[in-house]
């Protein structure tokens, strides 16, 4: 071991605790206590000190970001019902949870789960489709334009570099800001404004997924004044890749090609970075500007490398860098690196910082030395660069070598086994739920409530976003995220589905994607709210025409500190949730991520944010020509709602904008859904649905609204037909008088989708639902009227569809 | 019968080379997508095409402006070949990116004068939008204009637009007499009934409502819209087309393939 | 080292400026009264005043909606002597009274469009070693502070000082 001017020797053998601690803080590694001295002590075996590189990198591979290791570690939870406290151990949280699903429900059609850098579902007998959902939240806080693209930048090459490669087919975005009409006053010191966020986040994914001539397709946002200091980005890409291309191994001998961009100091700690809270004094390194078109370019070239045959495996350098791809890749090998190698951007990077630094567009080949001047040569033809920097050895260690001296040289195992466990604590409290007081409402009060619904933040039109998009690029959208009767008119779809034509020759499948989120639910309840996602997600799917025996789901938590003992409570209870739900629809998990420490504090004050499980589903339909959108079809054709509706008001759009505080948080009820979703696969398979839409946030009269504008139709629906549950007990009652029909219009509850019906197809149809809940509620009409009727309560609303699209669409119209 | 073969021009940033690919492929054409180096290295290749397609895409990112780097390497590199090839007669298309390139080329309006003298610009939102829209192909242009890729379409046909510079504003009125008088505008944004449309139906604010061109001879068509997009009704939002299957997007590279 | 600029023509429209004029009004800031946009260009290397007017008008420029000014750019600060302009009449609004902010990337910071422009120079014949830099310019009619300026305006909408710098030239600075 040898140190120049570039590399320094860190002394920690000597150093007490409270050294270490200092040590670890000084140079932003964000290691434990603990974690530094195992480090001390691997090194007193060495017995040297380890240089600034080896640190480094030791930072970078045990990082929240790249080891979750909040997830994985031991949690000791407990749990406090009326009094009563249970407690359990989780040794590793994620695999008794979610992977324990997977595990369990052994779908011979995943390909791939929890363990490449996407997850891999069967499409055809040749070929797997690959989803991948990442967040980049902080960065998109101190930068929202560069923050976000990156961050799809950074989810296009987990696609690029799962199995052999895989070819983007599609993006998608949820995002969750604060109030974008925020005062400015408001907005404490150093957060930029939500709506300037918002802009530049839009802009950042907008110039980024268009310039790679991606369709972003799918998406949902959400505000809440929590998201105002620490916005969320999730960013996804689907993908396809042929079966046969979906393992890699590296062998020894092997060479380490790095393609793509050049390095340069940026995002220097991003993957320790992400695991601290922002403060005002945030690492500015840490903020990275894309270029999208050297990423076109790779993909261009990377798959023509890939179909013939030339490289062994291939990954992303996404957190950590050159660091964490070469030590991912090496793990079971060794390799040796030579870091004076790597194209730079500018001179004077310190070996440390070209080894941990997160520029963008790069990504690593472990090719055989016979094909290297091939592969190269492939790359070189359209102008990517792509240079040699090391070999993959058989000595189990990671050398790092720098103008001939070695500056680093560990064992892999240690690197990659030896970060201690952590064990946390975690609490949770069940509160109890108590149904609202009735919501009484005359004709008038309901109307303009539907308005306001319609106008809300989180209902309204996202038209302002999707259109930026270019959501159609690649020509295969089919069912897209604005779907309009004609051109002129549009409602917001359920989901995407992308119809591979151009790389499928002659096939006739296709790929839905759609999502689930609601922080609204979790500020009541952690379980609800991800159980609720998961049957969003699946839910929406199933309304274009989805079959839930082919869906996979990703799991993306977004969560506070889970130092705090409540905060990390709640995410015990949302993943026990995933589990019990992935089991009970049968749909198993096969990717996800997390991102902890999501708060910010402001004159010693902490904020954190709610916490958001997103669910994004992916699946295959087997006939693109049995899909449904949401607009209505055809005047005189009937109007059906599907499922129960119960006083399920907790956390509604409804309840904010009526400033009700209590209310029953919709349940999930997955016997009754999944039955329903399959049945609603064969009517759809059967031709025997003209449109289907998902009930969720506001609800029947939202559902129904938008189905109409969309279409420039009017509506008959006679609110005294539809059926309920008129509380949490599981007797149920045609005779709906428990619950008020301001009640039955907007509660939310799971499990509910409108659809519209061909008379001439009612028989059919009713034999297929037989032993569901159904109830037929009202017609289409052709004079633009929409209508919401109850005789028993003497209650009639009516507005122009017209006037509902506009009063939808208006919100955010920048 | 020989099949035709088209060869569709690819560059960093290219992206919309597949559809057009499959596009020219459902009328029965062989395609090449070949990347600019290539050609550059053996320009005579191009030779070997009976049509040239310039896809769409953000080719060099639309650093500077959209197509502009692009046209800028066509014209020093390629110019003569290009040109040679345009004044052939052989059936040249430019779609999106592809139109704003063969705009700065100066393929068109005139492959003859061969200059850049009118251009695609911001649109008036300020912003990249991607939406329907419905374009009117008027009865006496279909029928007195030269151009070979606008026959047998509908006088009012609806395709996607997804751009951030499709503005056309030609350089001055009398190009514009020009272009009228000699039926080179074949197409125009409208509404549904053929009148004129405004913002959003009108996406971008070009002179006249000009969505595309072709030259004099007819061969060369430039447009904002995407027709390679239209192919199939299942791509059309309300699954709208012909013979239950088609997208009339079909039609336009049917007209080139037949051409030839 | 010289700096293009490259201005909209008067007879067009300026979307980019109206939109920022708005987004000013939309920040509460309520005195500026028209906002015009310009892109920047800072090339540096080994050419000539001919060669740089070569890749204003063949490259940089939109003939039809656009002209250039080109200024004679010494290391850090730009003057105002204007050496080549593509037209004239388009000079004059360069008296008028405006205060102007400059955007410009920090060092280091990835700017895209100047590698692309580097390509492109080449692509044009001029085969020597250049490095590009590129700005935004906006100038804001109006009697506006320079506190205003440079802490809402350009800070607030135009430019991330985490990434970005400002130089900023106020009107009213100058008459007092």
């Amino acid at each position: 071991m040898k140190c120049t001017s570039k590399c320094k020797t860190i002394r920690i053998l000597s150093l007490c605790d409270e050294q270490l601690i200092r040590l670890s803080r000084k140079n932003v590694l964000s290691l434990s206590l603990e974690e530094m001295k195992v480090i001390q002590s691997y090194f007193k075996k060495l017995k040297r000190d380890p240089t600034d590189i080896e640190i480094e990198t030791i930072a970078q591979t045990w990082s929240e970001h790249c080891k979750h290791k909040t997830l994985t570690g031991i949690i000791e939870y407990t749990e406090e019902e009326s009094g009563k406290k249970t407690k359990k151990t989780y040794n590793n949280l994620l695999k008794e949870t979610v992977f324990k699903a997977s595990v369990e429900l052994n779908k011979p059609w995943c390909l791939s789960v929890f363990k490449d850098n996407a997850g891999i579902i069967e499409f055809d007998s040749e070929n797997g489709v690959a989803f991948k959902v990442e967040t980049h939240n902080h960065p998109s806080a101190l930068e929202p334009y560069g923050g976000s693209a990156t961050g799809i930048g950074g989810v296009i090459r987990d696609i690029l570099g799962v199995g052999l490669g895989a070819k983007p087919l599609a993006n998608t975005d949820v995002f969750c800001f604060g109030d974008p009409d925020m005062e400015v006053s408001k907005v404490p010191e150093g957060v930029h404004h939500p709506k300037r966020i918002m802009r530049g986040v839009v802009s950042g994914v907008r110039d980024y997924g268009n310039r790679m001539g991606i369709p972003t397709v799918n998406g949902a946002i959400c505000f809440d004044d929590g998201y105002m200091s620490n916005p969320l980005v999730y960013c996804g890409t689907m993908g396809i890749i042929p079966k046969n291309k979906i393992d890699k191994k590296v062998e020894s001998g092997d060479l380490v090609l790095v393609v793509g961009g050049k390095t340069g100091r940026d995002g220097i700690h991003g993957a320790t970075f992400s695991s601290i809270q922002l403060d005002k004094e945030s690492d500015v390194s840490a903020v990275q500007i894309g270029n999208p078109i050297i990423e076109k370019k790779v993909l261009d070239t990377m798959l023509k490398a890939r179909d013939l045959n030339l490289y062994r495996a291939v990954t992303d350098c996404g957190a950590g860098g050159l660091s964490s791809a070469i030590g991912e890749l090496g793990e079971k090998t060794g390799a040796v690196v030579y870091l004076d190698k790597v194209p730079l951007k500018y001179d004077g990077l310190c070996p440390w910082e070209i080894w941990i630094s997160e520029a963008q567009e790069r990504m690593v080949f472990a090719v055989p030395p016979k094909n290297i001047d091939k592969v190269i040569e492939i790359f070189e033809e359209e102008d990517v660069e792509a240079v040699c920097i090391g070999e993959f050895t058989d000595d189990k260690k990671l050398t790092l070598v720098y103008d001939n001296d070695v500056i680093a040289s560990m064992d892999m195992e240690f690197l990659h086994n030896g970060v201690p466990k952590p064990t946390r604590r975690a609490f949770y409290k069940v509160k109890k739920e108590k149904v609202q007081k009735p919501v009484k409402m005359n004709s008038f009060e309901i109307s303009n409530s539907l308005i306001s619904l319609l106008a809300d933040l989180n209902v309204c039109s996202k038209e302002w976003i999707v259109r930026q998009y270019d959501h159609e690029v690649q020509g295969q959208t089919v069912i897209k995220p604005l779907q309009g009767c004609n051109i002129e008119v549009s409602g917001p779809g359920d989901a995407a589905v992308i119809f591979p034509y151009t790389v499928i020759k002659d096939t006739k499948k296709c790929i839905v994607l759609s999502n689930g989120l609601n922080p609204q639910y979790g500020k009541k309840n952690p379980y609800k709210m991800a159980a609720s996602a998961i049957e969003e997600s699946l839910r929406n799917a199933v309304a274009v025409g989805a079959d839930i025996r082919k869906m996979a789901i990703l799991d993306n938590f977004c969560w506070g500190s889970p130092n705090d003992l409540e905060v990390l409570g709640s995410l015990v209870r949302a993943t026990k949730a995933c589990y019990d739900m992935s089991k009970a629809f049968e749909v198993p998990f096969i990717s996800g991520k997390d991102s902890l420490h999501n708060e910010y504090s402001i004159n010693e004050k902490k904020y954190s944010i709610p916490p958001v499980l997103l669910i994004s589903a992916i699946g295959v339909i087997e006939n693109v020509e049995n899909t449904v959108t949401m607009p209505f079809k055809k005047g005189g054709n009937k109007v059906f709602v599907l499922g129960v509706t119960r006083n399920e008001l907790g956390g509604s759009v409804f309840s904010k904008v009526k400033n009700i505080e209590d209310g029953v948080v919709p349940g999930v009820y997955p016997r009754e859904s999944k039955d329903m979703m399959e049945k609603i696969y064969s009517a759809i398979s059967e031709n025997l649905i003209e449109a289907c839409h998902d009930c969720s946030e506001g609800g029947i009269a939202v559902a129904v609204s938008e189905m109409a504008f969309s279409a420039n139709k009017g509506v008959k629906i006679d609110i005294d037909a539809i059926k309920i549950y008129s509380c949490l007990e599981e007797e149920f009652r045609s005779d709906n008088s428990e619950m008020t029909p301001a009640e039955i219009l907007f509660s939310e509850s799971n499990g509910r989708f409108i659809i519209e019906i061909k008379p001439d197809n009612e028989e059919k149809f009713k034999k297929i639902l037989d032993g569901s809940v159904f109830s037929e509620i009202g017609y289409i009409r052709d004079d633009k009227k929409v209508i919401f009727e109850s005789r028993k309560n003497n209650i009639r609303v009516q507005q122009s569809s017209e006037f509902l699209l506009n009063s939808w669409r208006n919100t955010i119209n920048w | 019968m020989k099949k035709v073969k088209v060869l569709v021009l690819r560059t960093a940033g290219t992206n919309c080379d597949y559809e057009t690919q499959s596009a020219f492929e459902l009328c029965g054409a062989t395609v090449e997508r070949v990347h600019i180096n290539t050609l550059i290295e053996k320009k005579d290749k191009i030779f070997e095409y009976d049509i040239l397609a310039f896809p769409g895409g953000f080719s060099y990112g639309d650093d500077i402006a959209s197509g502009k780097i692009l046209s800028n390497e066509i014209k020093n590199k390629l110019g003569d070949e290009v040109k040679k090839y345009a004044l052939s007669g052989r059936p040249i298309i430019g779609i999106c990116n592809g139109f704003q390139v063969l705009v700065k080329v100066g393929l068109l309006p005139s492959p003859e004068l061969f200059k850049q003298i009118s251009t695609l610009s911001y649109n008036d939102s300020d912003k990249f939008e991607c939406r329907w829209v419905y374009l009117k192909v008027e009865k006496k242009i279909k029928n007195e204009s030269n151009c070979i890729w606008t026959r047998n379409l509908p006088d009012i046909v609806s395709l996607p637009v997804a751009h951030g510079e499709g503005k056309f504003i030609p350089g001055n009125e009398k190009f514009l007499d020009e272009l009228n008088k000699n039926n080179q505008i074949v197409l125009r944004y409208s509404l549904r009934d053929g009148s004129e449309p405004e913002y959003p139906l009108a996406p971008n604010g070009s002179v006249e409502q000009i969505a595309g061109i072709c030259n004099g001879k007819g061969n060369i068509f430039g447009l904002m819209p995407h027709p390679e997009r239209y192919v199939f009704t299942l791509q059309h939002p309300a699954k709208e087309g012909f013979d239950s299957k088609y997208g009339w997007g079909k039609v336009i590279f049917k007209n080139a393939v037949d051409f030839v | 080292m010289f700096e293009i600029e490259i201005l909209t023509k008067k007879d067009f429209k300026d979307s980019r400026g109206e939109r920022v004029l708005s987004d000013i009004c939309g920040l509460g800031v309520t005195n500026v009264t028209k906002a015009e946009y310009s892109q920047l260009y800072v090339v540096d290397g080994d050419i000539n005043l001919s060669e740089t007017e070569m890749i204003a008008s063949e490259l940089l420029v939109d003939k039809v909606t656009e002209s250039y000014i080109i200024r004679k750019c010494c290391a850090e600060y730009c003057s105002e002597v204007i050496l080549k302009s593509s037209d004239a009449k388009e000079n004059d609004r360069l008296n008028s009274n405006f205060s102007v902010i400059e955007v410009w990337y920090k060092k280091g910071v990835t700017d895209t469009v100047s590698e692309s422009v580097v390509k492109a120079v080449e692509d044009l014949g001029i085969v020597k070693e250049i490095k590009v830099k590129t700005g935004y310019k906006y100038y804001l009619y109006g009697k506006i502070s320079r506190t205003i300026l440079l802490n809402t305006i350009a800070t607030k909408l135009l430019a991330n000082t985490l990434i970005q710098e400002c130089k900023v030239h106020c009107l009213a600075d100058k008459k007092a």
